[in-house]
């Protein structure tokens, strides 16, 4: 490998001192045996260079911002809302705060849960290379395929926190300004307040079950470059891609197997009894996605040439 | 290092991406084929396998039915429910004097009068645009059964939810999206059937063994029956019974139902139009389960912020909370004229008639004829006159005019 320096370290992000350094101070021998202990302190660090970073904070904020701007203008609205007009739930927000989280989902999952998934693991491989950090990384005794797994765990990180920040934002924001009791399913039954909470868990852990396939989509297109922005428009691109197929009646056959077919199915956890159909399909969906999408980004990586 | 081992290296870096998408695809391959695996079954004559219906014991169980429709009509987008299309429930704007919640009742009723069953008594717009509904595209509901009184379906959409909850004489139907209850109380002694258009949870959708039922019942000594090749459906090995009218005059080309090889209860129906190829329609359970259903399933409190319509059923000499605007009710009994395949419902006249011939829905979907208006099916035929009646049979449209000229006499 030839050591191309015109991209310097001094280009490397002021806020990943932490891989850099872990690069300066490991031995310069990458041929030695990944050390288990080695792939723990490099998950550690990645965790906290991803959630010290401006940019996260700013994503995790604006998701957060969507539930209060909905409960805001439920609430200042003075026109009841109708049933059966704008998204799912919404006219029931008025009757019980906890559903500002859930319209704040359906709200949030075709676009802006995406967009933000894509910005972090369009920057997981990408990113390091771009600002010449990856090579520090790789010379550190963690082989390439653990290097990509830390990187796909820190991701899928980003994933919990975004969905949990949109559930606990609207929640938080429902119980300010609006009553809070015991919920109504589909089914019409209801639920006491526990057990809403419980739905309330399953719905999220639904929903960040669902996003793993997108994730590691953006992990793979992540090793394919050396440009992050490119990687983060293409993984928000497939996404989008893949909801409009999902819209054509055309292609019943294929909609099945795209990634986003389950991701607005997570109303059937509150239907009474629950159906986990939707839950099972999703998560075999996705585990398939992440095992293709994960073994496609091990070739990559481990083949690829890191000059930068 | 050579260059041959550093190429033989990353080729085996490679590996897992190309064995685990041929992984994936074998097992997508796999699992429905040995699903599908059936020991064959003992052989059964056509009336064998229609007594072991007639003999069915199973009066409890569970499970999901998928409805598939393919009847040539225009699919309505996703998600677009029946109040959007303009038909009127719920919205301030519709000023339909019987209102979101009573219309609803008896929603996609008016789907089964071709086949020869409950037609609705309530033809407002809104039950139209709900009947087309279930007329297209794919629906999915769970059936809970526990004897003849505890039933209760649920068709499930996405984030919504209809429900049909029959309770002993209590009968609720409540809708997620609307956030709205219709309450009918049945006569202590109904068990005879007074009111079949309430009493059938699967008002919204044919379960399969009332479908069978019904086309089982128009079986005449002109139908040939025969049994097919063993099927499975819902992982259970079933027989095929194959109805095929030779009456030449009906749409319907021939009828299949899966019968259960265990307990007789049918597990699915295919109807096929006459000349075509591909099924028009078809009901089946995707999984059942024989197990007695919880109990609470079947009692149904409506939920706070539901709006809950009292309504009184039409064979009651009187009662409060009637339907306002909706005519007496022995006017609109349908009168079902013909016998087997190519029996001709007749709903008369309604209050509703004016909603429902200006319905601009209905104006999409139907061509003009002499003396009306044809809504055209692969399987079925309606043609509502212009003085407000209503025909439906599984015959051609020159039938139905006839029919319709002949009543008006």
């Amino acid at each position: 490998m030839s050591s191309d320096l015109s991209q310097g370290p001094t280009e490397a992000d002021s806020s990943t001192p932490d891989s850099a350094a872990a690069g300066v101070t490991a031995p310069l021998s990458g041929t030695l045996r990944a050390k288990p202990t080695a792939g723990w302190a490099l998950m550690g660090s990645e965790l906290s260079v991803l959630f010290r970073r401006r940019r996260t904070w700013v994503m995790l904020i604006a998701l957060a911002a969507i539930p209060i701007l909905i409960a805001v203008a439920v609430r200042i609205s003075s026109a009841g809302s109708t049933p059966g007009r704008g998204p799912a739930f919404l006219s029931q927000i008025t009757n019980n705060g906890l559903f500002v989280g859930l319209v704040a989902l359906i709200i949030c999952i075709p676009l802006f849960l995406p967009l933000t998934i894509g910005v972090v693991a369009g920057d997981t491989i990408a990113g390091e290379a771009s600002s010449g950090t990856l090579r520090y990384l790789l010379v550190a005794p963690v082989g390439r395929g653990r290097l990509l797994l830390v990187k796909f765990v820190a991701a899928v990180a980003f994933v919990i926190a975004g969905t949990l920040v949109i559930v606990i934002a609207g929640a938080l924001i429902g119980a300010a300004l609006f009553p809070v009791g015991p919920v109504t399913l589909l089914s019409g039954d209801t639920v006491s307040l526990g057990e809403a909470g419980v739905r309330g868990l399953l719905i999220a852990a639904y929903v960040i079950v669902s996003l793993l396939g997108l994730t590691a989509i953006g992990l793979f297109i992540s090793t394919l470059t050396d440009i992050p922005v490119g990687a983060m428009a293409a993984t928000v691109v497939i996404s989008i891609i893949a909801q409009v197929l999902d819209s054509l009646p055309q292609l019943d056959w294929l909609h099945p197997w795209l990634f986003s077919h389950y991701w607005l199915n997570f109303a059937d956890l509150l239907r009474q009894p629950i159906d986990w159909s939707s839950f099972g399909s999703n998560a075999l969906l996705q585990l398939a996605y992440v095992a293709v999408f994960g073994a496609l980004a091990y070739g990559r990586f481990s083949t690829k040439d890191v000059l930068s | 290092m050579s260059s041959n081992s550093v190429s033989s290296s990353k080729w085996k870096r490679w590996v897992p991406a190309a064995v685990i998408p041929v992984v994936i695809a074998g097992v997508a391959i796999a699992v429905p084929l040995s699903a599908n695996a059936t020991d064959s079954l003992p052989t059964k004559s056509p009336q064998d396998v229609l007594a072991m219906i007639g003999n069915s014991t199973v009066t409890a169980f569970s499970g999901t039915v998928e409805q598939t429709a393919n009847l040539g009509l225009p699919e309505l987008p996703a998600g677009v429910s029946a109040s959007s299309l303009g038909a009127g429930s719920g919205s301030s704007s519709t000023p339909s004097p019987s209102g979101s919640a009573s219309t609803s009742g008896s929603a996609g009723s008016g789907g089964s009068a071709g086949s020869g069953g409950s037609a609705s008594t309530d033809s407002s717009a809104a039950t139209v645009s709900s009947a087309l509904e279930m007329l297209t595209g794919t629906h999915t509901a769970r059936v809970y059964v526990d004897g003849p009184t505890n039933q209760r379906v649920q068709v499930l959409d996405q984030m919504a939810e209809t429900d049909v909850v029959r309770g002993g004489n209590d009968v609720w139907l409540y809708d997620s999206a609307q956030q709205t209850a219709v309450h009918t109380t049945l006569p202590a002694k109904s068990d005879a059937g007074s009111a079949p258009d309430a009493t059938q949870p699967g008002a919204t959708v044919q379960t399969p063994e009332q479908l069978a039922q019904k086309f089982l019942d128009a079986v005449d000594p002109t139908t040939n029956v025969s049994v097919g090749g063993d099927v499975t459906v819902a992982g259970r090995s079933a027989y095929d019974l194959i109805l095929t009218p030779q009456a030449t005059d009906t749409l319907v080309g021939s009828v299949s139902i899966a019968v259960d090889s265990a307990t007789g209860l049918p597990l699915q129906v295919n109807v096929t139009a006459r000349g075509a190829a591909d099924t028009a329609f078809t009901t089946g359970f995707t999984s059942l389960s024989l197990d007695t259903p919880s109990a609470d399933l079947f009692s149904f409190t409506p939920p706070a912020g539901t709006t809950v319509t009292e309504k009184t059923l039409p064979t009651e000499p009187s009662g409060t909370g009637a339907t306002p605007g909706s005519a007496p009710a022995d006017a609109q009994k349908p009168i079902v004229t013909g016998s087997g395949w190519d029996a001709i419902v007749e709903l008369p006249a309604g209050a509703d008639s004016a909603s429902l011939t200006s319905s601009p829905l209905l104006g999409e979907l139907t061509s003009p004829v002499d003396g009306g208006h044809v809504l055209t099916t692969t399987l079925v035929n309606v043609l509502v006159t212009d003085d407000g009646r209503v025909f439906a049979g599984s015959v051609s449209a020159d039938q139905l005019q006839a029919a319709a000229a002949a009543a008006a006499k």
